[in-house]
Formats: structure tokens, C-alpha cells, sequence
């Protein structure tokens, strides 16, 4: 059992806790015990990197502080947005010594222990796709039965791809061979690399959903079961935002998502209460029904 | 060597449209441009596109392989069509097609003059040599400044395609080689101007455009860059500016989000009351968290410190952004490093080391 | 919903915007064909001046070769060391072998301070000293760092700074007809009145008319297959004033670059040498001490070239290349100074200059003559100008310093701009009526090439040329070589005259129509500079005869060639060099 230090992020800890706890019940099975953080906040979201840019480094040097302090070297994220923003900032401080020791003495002037032991964020799918495929296909061994899935990627898994790296940002297969491996059948279609829209799903919704919308439809005429995402924010704008669509679009296209620790978890025979499914807005009743034949 | 390509064909005066397949011989270090210029020779002479510099820097030849934009002229043919891809070539997206692989550039550049793209001199600099500016003070607009305007940052911007008015990647790259430049005295109207509907907080952060760009320029930092400059001025009306500012506020008082609490800091209170429907829809779900009681991060006085130590240390707006650059340079295009053997004379593999004439030559 | 979503590699298609050419009143007081930094400069000034100014360009103005240049531009500025617009005169003259027109010389190098502040003050992006000031670097045969930079992207922003200026007046009345390929000058009664276009975008020959025009087309370094010039630099505005009966100076004389990469010809700026970049051979001797033994690297361009070709001929290149050493150099420097070159050799030469050398050899570069222009740029034909790689002023004479051909597009640049525009406000709209009937003697004439439709293909004629070119008329040249090169230029000039088969009969982007015409200018233009070339019986700047006519012989070609077009050939006289104040002295570095 490897230790990871485990960072789950805003939404992880709040609307999405059904990705948290598949999360936690799945990782011993692949191989990870995960060492929660507690004192770590928000990493910003690509938010704060924007509001008050220096705010964002200082935040998220904390969080890798906090993550070194635990003894693992490496952090694990379940979202793709706190993975760029970890990546990002972590790569800034290993790559220029003068800004490191500037953040330290700002870290340690707060309490925060300095950043010292290096730690690598990396995203649980490239944990599951790479080092641990083997467990993986071990534990998958329930099975998705030929479930049609569409896998999304979204964007802040895959670019920049400079800061980013474990798939090919354009023809990604990390979710393909996962999907594989747990016995069910990857759709293909273009917009899984696309994004969702989420980020600018409140202030300006009408574009949002015209991003929204596409891997959806494309997933739909692709003849997928249900799609699957290794981020919250993706599946929060995929499942709770398909009624918006509806409302404008006048399409129900009633598209069960499954988190990514969702659906391994279910091929490797989690617990209802370890899945969560009821969380979700759009029902997964239909997937669960065809699984259970 | 041969190389089997297939473009997609546009002829005006008919409308067609065709994928056509292609075989021509071209050298081993032979650019996606050499081996168009081989099919124009030698089987087509009517196949359009656009060429000049061939050396990366006149942005004439943005065109799509598989879907992505890229620079023809930066791209070796070899590497595309390694283990028998047959790479399917096609004009940038999300402008109009003249024909075949040439697009009209000219909402590209209607967009670049929306930004209004010329220095607005500021009149206390007036001098009779050249304004006395420092080099860390130019480095602000250093990526900025390497645009080329080849538009292969536009071809796949997420938030345009479904927003064609969407001022776009170059154009406000372009608006933040303005408002960065110490120079220039209109930063305020312009960050007024690109804080409207169509601007900064319209870009979706799909991160297509810092993929795509042939010349290093991020395009995406650089919005960002103008955000944290309009948020630094004060300049935070727009929805997109009031949900960041949330996500600041949110972090220093319980470090998580204060997810149910931002759509009516981004939206204001009346626009969220008309979303209650929707919210009340996924409230069962738990998609609605409940504000109170709050969930505080353990050791948040930290993060408040933190906040109010490094904003009186001179980092804010873009210069918190800009500091980063230099580490991510290291990153170098595409991930060759930068950090080789420790000399590198000491491999022994290198090319000899230079001597003069009266020398004795290395060994 | 999903506007604009297409199925992903199938691309949406749209007509282009209307043709606002019908709408438009197309007669204006100045018209500039070229786009790079002496056209815009030179619209920017006419503009300034009060004309209304329309600029034509075959490419978009950014997309000029201006932008390539790396190295950066020359302006006695003293910021980094003594220096004087003297100095820079003196360093010019002897620099051009003694060809150079000393009083054009010492107006270029008194101006262009000026020059460069007025750009700094656009917002031009240049590289700073530790006060802040403009940064000045180290270039060849220069006697003070006097090279103003952007890292190593000067022309870049240059073009960048130019452009958004014009855009800025184009918001005022300033008119860019962007992809309109001019052909043909307009003349009447004794004055240049317009050009002929063919609009590549939209298809059609059309007449654009001023009462002044400013020809800003640049060289043509596609005469060569070896060469750091774009696609585009064909020789258009040279070749269309020689058809059009007006003087062109210097053909001979084409610069070499010491440092352009094996084997696709991209330059790698000269700025690697002033950043202290060394030049070896393959056993890693710096070979360039025992040709210039002060100035080492940093000898004049035409010395290095030389330098390195004897090298390579006597069996101490590597591939047909000599290696530029930039690894002492350091990573920091490298990429803070030269990360341009750096992604060049990259790209092109599989070679990171970090831990290896990049093999570079001379390759046709920048043409020091051109269409003959006294020092307001204008030429014999009243009412047209040239400026800039088109021109021959003359300020480069046998041989071009490194930096000075940036400067003299915008010193030159608006120098053209401004008298044009005075000449063309001082008078009475020029006369239209020969307008219509040129442009559609021109359009029969695009007719007839597209109504070939046996012969050869018109790219074995190009590949041809450039292989011949720099086989024979390269670094060196010999005797029975040029001899040899004189008639393949006939035979392919023969060839071409029998009518090369454009396969595209299309009227929109038909690039193959119009790289057949730009065919036909190098050929006329190769013929103007091999009859000179023969004729120039010494060896002077980058004209180098070492079997026959090894030394400079002042008594007898201290003089500028001058070619015309006759009866469908070229015919050579000679001109004075102007001198003021410097005599002819031996030159070394």
C-alpha cells in the first residue's frame, strides 16, 4: 500500500461528497492509503489565479507544504482544475529558486511550514491509468458488461499539455483503457476533449451551454449508456445542468455521468453507500438496472 | 520519403467540398509546408493555401492536421505520419473558408482593432530620446509581444465557437501587450473596454489556445493577466469579475468555496432569485450545500495571514502572474529540457571544443 | 445552440465578406506596394503629411519579411558605449567596400537616431540596459555596440509597432488592400501613376491609382535555393520598374549571410556572434582568426562568408557547413538573448545550441542593389518612389552591415513618405486615363497565361534557377561558371517564354497564377545580375573573383552598374560614386 498525500478540493468536500467517499473506498483497493489533508484551503480554482494572481501561488504552496508534511511524495487531486493549479504553482516553485524562497519566508512568516521536500501532483486517473493499471484491472473484475460509455476528459486534465503531460492532449486514452479494463465499451466522439462550460456556467450561461451541450449530444448519438469524468466541476455542469439544456434545447437527453471513481468502483463492486448514485440529479437508474442483469 | 496525406478541399465558385487523398515524396526533415508545396508542384497546382516566412515568425500558414491548428511550417511531416498515419489536413476553425486551407483572416483582425491596438503614449513620458523603462518592467508583455497572429489560438477556442462575437484569444492578448506596457497611458479605458460583454470573463479556460500557440504566447495567462489588472483597478462589475472575487473572499474566511452563496455573488440577488427554481431542483441532491454552519478549514487564520502579507509586497494584478514565466520558460517548447549534462563540453559525445588557431586542439 | 459546431475535421465554409473594391474610389495621393517596414513606414509618414494614402500588399503587412529579421538595427545612440552617426557613416562606407554614396550614408546614419526614438515611442518593444535605456549589442564590423534589439526578434516587433501605427490611421482614412499582388506600373505622360493588381482573395485584375507611388516591395532572395528570404521575395517592384523602363543599380552585388542553417536556408541572426557566439570548423578550430584576425566572428559579412566557404572547399565543413558554437554561451543568456534562434535550430536543425552547435553555411540574404533612387527615394519616373530592399539609394554599396538594412527601411522608408506626399499635394491629381487601359491590357495578358494549357509545369524553371544560381553565382565566382550561368538563363528564360501551364483556372487565392508571374521577375532579374556580374572585372564586397580578379580595382569599378531593359534584354552602363569625405582604403578586420 502506497501513502498518497490526498487533496480533495472544494466541491469534492461539498456538492460532489459522493466523489469523495468512492474516492476513499476505492483507493485501498488500487493500492493507495490516502492521508487526507486538513489544513488546506481552496487551491482557487483558476479564480483566484486570475483575482489576485500572488494569492493564488501563496494558497497553493501551502497546500504543497501541507502535502509535504506528510511524508508522501506525491499529492493526489480528484479534480482537474485543482490539478492545473497545483501543477502550475508547484512547477513555478521548483523551477525558479528565488520565487520558492520568497513564498517560503511568506509561508513561514504565517506558520505555514516552508515548502522544502518536493511532492508531484498528480490527477488519481493518471494513478489508476499508469502505475496502478495492473491493481486496476485486477479489482475491475465485477465488471461494467459491455456498459457503453463516453468517456469526457474536459480541459484542465489534458492542456497545456507543457504543464500537464501524462496523455496526448489531442487523442488522450487514459479513460479509454480504464473503461476497458473495467469491462465496459469506450464511445468515441470528438467534443470528449472539449470543454463543458463550467467556468463560465453562471456568467454567461447561454455560451456555456452551447459548450455544454456538444459532448453531451455527440455521447447521446453515439450511443452511449452514460459518460464518465474525472472531474466535479465537468460532472456537475453534465448532470445538473442537462435540465437547463432541456429548457432551452427542448432535448432530455436524461445522460447518466459517472464520476471516474464511480465507475471503477462499481467494477470493482462497491458498496451503494460507497457510490452515492442518489446525489446525482440525473438518475442512474438505467445504467444500475442494465449492470444488474 | 512518401508521405500519404488527405486535405479537405473547398472550391468557391462550386461550393464542393471534398476530402482528397494525396501521395508525394518529400525529404526526411520536410515541413507539413514543403510536403504541400510537393502536392501543388507535382499533382495540384490549383490547391490553396497560405505561405511565406517558412521560419515560424510571418504567421501565414495556420491550417488544421487531425483537427488541431497548427503552424505548417513548424510541423515535421515525419513525426505526423509516423506508423502509417495518414493525417487529414484542413483549414483553422471558427473562421470562414476562402478556399481549401485559406481562411478569411478578416474577423481575426476586426477583433484585433476592437482592442484598440496602438500604444496610447502617456503625456508625463514625453521626451526627447526614448522613455527609460527597465528590462523587468518590459518582461511584462515579453509573451504578449511574440504573437505572430496566425489565429491558431482562435481555431479552436472553445468559448468562441459558441460565442463567434467573443473578442478571443490574440485580440486580448494583444489588449494586455497594451495594459502591461508601462508606456501606454489608457490602461484604465481599456481595461473598461475588454471587461464587456464578449471579453475577459467570456473566455472559458479550455486552455485550446496555450496548447495551440506555435510562438509560446498563452493567450489564456494573458486574459488572465488582464483580470487580475481589472480586479487591481477596481474594475469588477462584470459576473465573471464578481466570481472571482468570491473565490478570494471564500478563501480567506473558510478556505473552501461558498459554493451555494456564488450564485448570488456572481449574478446579484435578483437574477438568483429567478435561478431559485433550478436551484430548488437540485437541492435534494445535496448539490445545494447548505451555508450555514460553514465548513471552515482547520488552521484558516494562515490563509487570511497569508492574504494580507502578500498584498503589500508589490505582486498584485498581472505581476503575480508574470513572476511565474520564468520557471515555466524552463518548460521549453513542447518538453525538451532546458537542464542537460552540467557542462556541455563534458559529454563525450559533444562536438569538439572550440580552440583558436595558435592553440593546441582539444582533445 | 452549438452555433458554429461542425463535425470535428469537416471545416464550415462561408464566402469571404463582399469585394469593397467596386464601393471604392480607388485614385489616391500616395499609394504604397508593400507592406514590410519601409511600406508602412512610408504610409504612415505619407498619411502623417496630410495625403490619402491606400497601401497595396500581396501579403498581409504582419506577414512581411521585415518580420523575419532577427538581429536588430543600427542607430549611433552612444548608450552603450561612445559612438557617433560619424563612426556609423564611416563603418557603413567601409563596410560597402567603398561603394556605398557617402552623402546618402551620412544623412541614413544622422537620422536614424531620430528614427529609433520615434519607434520607442510608438511602444516598439526593444531590449533594455540595466538603466533602462535602449540596449545596444555588439554587431560585424561595427566600430561601437550599436545594434538596437529585441532579443533576437527585432523585425518582428518592428513590423508589430509599424502595424498597429497603421492601423491606428487606418481608423483615419488609411487604406490596406491586403493580398492585392501588383504586376505592372501605370505610366502616363511621363509619370507613375498607379499600379495593376490582381486581387487574390477575390479574383480580378484592377487598377489602383495615386498621384505618387512608393514602391516598398523588397529583395529577391528566391533567386537562390539557399537563401533566409521568404516565399514571397521574388523581386516584384524591381523587375516591374524594369519592365517599366527605369534603372536598376548594383544587381551584382547579393549578400551572403555567414549563418544560415544546412539545409533549409533559415537565418540565425548575426546577433549569436555579437552575443559572442563562435564560428568553428569540424575539428573545432575558430577558423575566422586566420581571415580577420581583430574581428574574428565579427568581421563584415561578405569577409565571413568567404571565410567560411574556403573551409568547407578545402574539406574542413561538416556536411557542406561550418558549426556556430553558442554552448560557452550558457543556458541563461541563451535563452534570455537568442531564444529564437534557439527554437530555430530546433525546429529546423534537430539541434538544441544549448549542448550542441548548429551547422550553418552562407545563403543568399539581403540584395544591396535595386531600383535606383536618389535620397528621398525618388526614382528617374517622376511620381514613383522605392524604398528599402528594393531601393539601391545607395547606403550599403558592394556590401550591407549587419543592422543597417532595418534602419535604412525606416529612415528611407519615411523619407519616401514624406516627399511623396509633398509632391503629390502640390499637384493636381494625376491624369486616370491610361488606367483602364492598362488594366485591361493587363487582364488579356492574364488571360493568355491562363489559357496555356500544353508546356512544362512553371516549379522546374524555379528549382532550376535557384540550384543554378547558387551553384554559379554564389560566395565566389569563376569565369566559366558564370559563363555557364549565363546560358542556363537564357535557356530557361527561352522556356518561361514558351508559356509554363498554370493548373489552376480559378479566380479566387489562385497562388499558382501568381507564383508564375513572380517566376518570370526572377528570371529577368538573374539575367540583369549575371550580364553585371560578368562585367565587374574585380572583386569588391560580397563580388568575389578569386581566379581571375582577385583584388579591388578602384581606378576602373569604383562605380555603381546601372541596368536597363532594352528590346527585351538587359543593358548595362555606369554611374559615379558620390563621395564626401572618406578616400578608398585597403579594408581588413
Amino acid at each position: 500500500m502506497k501513502q498518497v498525500a490526498y487533496y480533495k478540493g472544494c466541491l469534492a468536500s461539498l456538492s460532489a461528497k459522493e466523489l469523495d467517499i468512492s474516492t476513499q473506498a476505492l483507493a485501498p483497493k488500487v493500492g493507495y492509503e490516502l492521508i487526507e489533508l486538513e489544513s488546506v484551503t481552496c487551491c482557487g480554482a483558476g479564480d483566484i489565479h486570475e483575482a489576485e494572481p500572488d494569492y493564488y501561488l501563496h494558497l497553493n504552496a501551502r497546500i504543497l507544504s501541507y502535502a509535504a508534511a506528510t511524508g508522501a511524495d506525491t499529492l493526489m487531486t480528484v479534480c482537474n482544475v485543482c490539478t492545473l493549479n497545483l501543477r502550475q504553482a508547484n512547477h513555478q516553485l521548483l523551477n525558479d529558486a528565488a520565487l520558492r524562497e520568497r513564498v517560503n519566508d511568506n509561508l513561514e512568516q504565517v506558520g505555514v511550514p516552508r515548502y522544502e521536500q518536493d511532492v508531484d501532483c498528480v490527477h488519481f486517473l493518471w494513478l489508476v491509468a499508469g502505475e496502478s493499471f495492473g491493481k486496476l484491472q485486477e479489482v475491475a473484475h465485477k465488471g461494467l458488461r459491455g456498459l457503453r460509455i463516453a468517456p469526457f476528459y474536459g480541459c484542465q486534465i489534458l492542456r497545456p499539455s507543457k504543464l500537464m503531460g501524462f496523455d496526448d492532449p489531442d487523442k488522450p486514452d487514459s479513460l479509454e483503457r480504464i473503461i476497458a479494463a473495467c469491462g465496459g465499451e469506450a464511445i468515441d466522439y470528438p467534443a470528449k476533449i472539449k470543454c463543458c462550460g463550467f467556468p463560465i456556467i453562471q456568467a454567461r450561461e447561454e455560451t456555456a451551454l452551447a459548450e455544454l451541450i456538444q459532448p453531451i449530444e455527440q455521447a447521446k448519438e453515439a450511443g452511449a449508456d452514460a459518460m464518465v469524468t474525472p472531474c466535479p466541476l465537468c460532472h456537475l455542469s453534465l448532470d445538473a445542468w442537462q435540465s437547463k439544456l432541456k429548457k432551452q434545447t427542448g432535448k432530455d437527453f436524461q445522460m447518466p455521468i459517472f464520476h471516474l471513481s464511480q465507475l471503477i468502483g462499481v467494477a470493482a463492486g462497491l458498496e451503494d453507500a460507497e457510490l452515492r448514485f442518489k446525489r446525482h440529479v440525473v438518475s442512474m437508474q438505467p445504467v444500475l438496472e442494465k449492470l444488474a442483469l | 520519403m512518401k508521405v500519404e496525406l488527405k486535405i479537405w478541399r473547398y472550391d468557391t465558385s462550386t461550393g464542393e467540398r471534398a476530402l482528397r487523398p494525396y501521395e508525394v515524396d518529400v525529404t526526411e526533415e520536410a515541413t507539413l509546408l514543403d510536403t504541400l508545396d510537393a502536392v501543388r508542384d507535382r499533382l495540384d497546382g490549383s490547391l490553396a493555401y497560405r505561405k511565406s516566412c517558412r521560419m515560424m515568425i510571418c504567421g501565414s500558414c495556420g491550417m488544421r492536421v487531425d483537427g488541431g491548428a497548427v503552424l505548417a511550417c513548424k510541423t515535421r511531416i515525419a513525426d505526423v505520419v509516423a506508423d502509417g498515419h495518414v493525417p487529414v489536413v484542413s483549414a483553422m476553425g471558427n473562421l470562414p473558408i476562402v478556399k481549401d486551407l485559406v481562411v478569411d483572416m478578416d474577423p481575426f483582425w476586426q477583433k484585433m482593432r476592437a482592442v484598440q491596438p496602438y500604444l496610447e503614449p502617456r503625456l508625463d513620458r514625453a521626451t526627447e530620446k526614448e522613455n527609460v523603462v527597465a528590462q523587468e518592467q518590459m518582461d511584462m508583455i515579453h509573451k504578449e509581444s511574440l504573437c505572430i497572429n496566425c489565429g491558431c489560438c482562435v481555431s479552436e477556442c472553445n468559448s468562441m465557437e459558441s460565442d463567434p462575437d467573443f473578442l478571443g484569444p490574440a485580440a486580448l492578448a494583444k489588449g494586455f501587450r497594451f495594459v502591461g506596457d508601462a508606456r501606454d497611458g489608457a490602461t484604465i479605458d481599456r481595461l473598461e473596454r475588454y471587461s464587456e460583454e464578449h471579453g475577459i470573463w467570456d473566455c472559458t479556460r479550455c486552455y485550446f489556445c496555450n496548447e495551440r500557440c506555435p510562438k509560446g504566447v498563452d493567450p489564456r495567462d494573458a486574459i488572465a493577466k488582464l483580470g487580475a489588472e481589472a480586479m487591481k483597478a477596481g474594475i469588477d462589475r462584470d459576473m465573471g469579475a464578481r466570481h472571482a472575487k468570491w473565490f478570494v473572499t471564500s478563501a480567506k474566511t473558510t478556505g473552501w468555496l461558498r459554493e451555494t452563496e456564488l450564485v448570488p455573488k456572481t449574478q446579484g440577488v435578483v437574477k438568483a432569485i429567478k435561478e431559485i427554481k433550478f436551484a430548488m431542483s437540485l437541492l435534494p441532491k445535496g448539490k445545494i450545500p447548505l451555508p450555514f454552519p460553514p465548513h471552515v478549514a482547520a488552521d484558516i487564520g494562515e490563509s487570511r495571514a497569508l492574504f494580507d502579507l502578500v498584498t503589500d509586497q508589490g505582486r498584485s494584478g498581472a505581476a503575480g502572474i508574470v513572476q511565474g514565466e520564468k520557471a515555466l520558460m524552463h518548460l521549453a517548447h513542447h518538453g525538451e529540457s532546458v537542464d542537460g549534462p552540467s557542462h556541455p563540453y563534458d559529454d563525450p559525445r559533444s562536438f569538439p571544443k572550440p580552440y583558436l588557431p595558435d592553440e593546441e586542439p582539444a582533445t | 445552440m452549438g452555433r458554429g459546431t461542425a463535425v470535428a475535421g469537416c471545416p464550415v465554409a462561408r464566402r469571404p465578406a463582399s469585394d469593397r473594391f467596386q464601393a471604392m474610389d480607388v485614385s489616391f495621393d500616395v499609394l504604397v506596394v508593400g507592406a514590410g517596414c519601409a511600406g508602412m513606414r512610408a504610409a504612415i509618414e505619407a498619411h502623417d503629411a496630410g495625403a490619402r494614402v491606400a497601401v497595396v500588399s500581396k501579403l498581409h503587412p504582419t506577414r512581411s519579411h521585415s518580420g523575419a529579421a532577427e538581429g536588430g538595427i543600427n542607430a549611433a545612440l552612444g548608450n552603450k558605449a561612445e559612438d557617433s552617426p560619424e563612426t556609423h557613416a564611416f563603418d557603413t562606407v567601409k563596410g560597402s567596400d567603398y561603394l556605398g554614396d557617402q552623402d546618402a550614408i551620412e544623412i541614413f546614419t544622422r537620422e536614424a537616431p531620430g528614427d529609433i526614438y520615434q519607434l520607442e515611442g510608438w511602444g516598439c518593444v526593444f531590449s533594455r540596459n540595466a538603466e533602462g535605456k535602449l540596449d545596444q549589442r555588439p554587431f560585424g564590423a561595427a566600430g561601437s555596440p550599436r545594434t538596437v534589439y529585441s532579443a533576437d526578434i527585432t523585425g518582428h516587433v518592428l513590423i508589430q509597432v509599424l502595424y498597429e501605427q497603421l492601423q491606428r490611421r487606418m481608423s483615419e482614412g488609411l487604406v490596406v488592400f491586403e493580398e492585392y499582388f501588383a504586376f505592372r506600373l501605370v505610366e502616363d505622360g511621363g509619370r507613375c501613376t498607379g499600379v495593376i493588381c490582381w486581387d487574390l482573395l477575390h479574383g480580378g485584375v484592377k487598377a489602383v491609382t495615386g498621384s505618387a507611388t512608393i514602391l516598398a516591395t523588397g529583395g529577391a532572395g528566391r533567386l537562390f535555393r539557399a537563401t533566409t528570404n521568404a516565399y514571397a521575395c521574388t523581386g516584384d517592384g524591381m523587375a516591374m520598374a524594369l519592365r517599366a523602363g527605369l534603372p536598376l543599380k548594383d544587381m551584382e552585388f547579393m549578400q551572403f549571410h555567414p549563418t544560415t542553417m544546412y539545409p533549409s536556408g533559415i537565418l540565425i541572426t548575426e546577433g549569436c556572434r555579437g552575443e559572442g557566439g563562435y564560428l568553428l570548423n569540424k575539428d573545432g578550430e575558430r577558423f575566422m582568426k586566420r581571415y580577420a584576425p581583430n574581428a574574428l566572428e565579427l568581421a563584415s559579412r561578405d569577409v565571413v562568408s568567404r571565410s567560411e566557404t574556403t573551409e568547407i572547399e578545402a574539406g574542413r565543413g561538416v556536411n557542406g557547413s561550418v558549426m556556430l558554437d553558442l554552448r560557452h554561451l550558457g543556458p541563461e543568456k541563451i535563452l534570455n538573448k537568442l531564444p529564437g534562434s534557439r527554437e530555430l535550430a530546433m525546429t529546423y536543425a534537430g539541434v538544441d545550441p544549448i549542448f550542441a552547435p548548429i551547422p550553418v553555411r552562407p545563403g543568399a540574404h539581403y540584395h544591396m542593389g535595386g531600383v535606383e533612387t536618389d535620397e528621398w527615394g525618388l526614382t528617374p519616373l517622376e511620381g514613383l518612389y522605392a524604398a528599402g530592399e528594393v531601393a539601391c539609394v545607395s547606403v550599403h554599396g558592394a556590401n550591407r552591415l549587419g543592422g543597417n538594412s532595418l534602419m535604412e527601411t525606416i529612415t528611407f522608408g519615411r523619407r519616401a513618405g514624406r516627399h511623396a506626399a509633398e509632391y503629390a499635394l502640390g499637384r493636381t491629381a494625376a491624369a486616370n486615363g491610361r488606367a483602364e487601359t492598362a488594366r485591361a491590357d493587363a487582364e488579356a495578358w492574364v488571360d493568355g497565361l491562363l489559357a496555356v494549357e500544353q508546356g512544362e509545369r512553371p516549379w522546374q524553371i524555379r528549382d532550376e534557377l535557384g540550384q543554378s544560381m547558387l551553384e554559379n553565382f554564389g560566395v565566389f565566382r569563376y569565369p566559366d561558371k558564370m559563363d555557364r550561368q549565363v546560358g542556363i538563363i537564357d535557356e530557361l528564360r527561352h522556356r518561361y517564354g514558351r508559356g509554363v501551364v498554370i493548373e489552376d483556372k480559378g479566380t479566387v487565392f489562385n497562388s499558382d497564377l501568381t507564383q508564375a508571374i513572380e517566376l518570370g521577375y526572377l528570371l529577368d532579374l538573374a539575367a540583369c545580375m549575371l550580364q553585371a556580374g560578368v562585367v565587374r572585372k574585380e572583386s569588391r564586397g560580397a563580388h568575389s573573383r578569386p581566379s581571375d580578379f582577385p583584388e579591388r580595382d578602384d581606378e576602373n569599378f569604383m562605380k555603381h552598374s546601372i541596368t536597363t531593359w532594352v528590346d527585351g534584354a538587359p543593358q548595362l552602363s555606369y554611374r559615379e560614386v558620390r563621395m564626401t569625405k572618406w578616400e578608398p582604403m585597403v579594408r581588413s578586420y
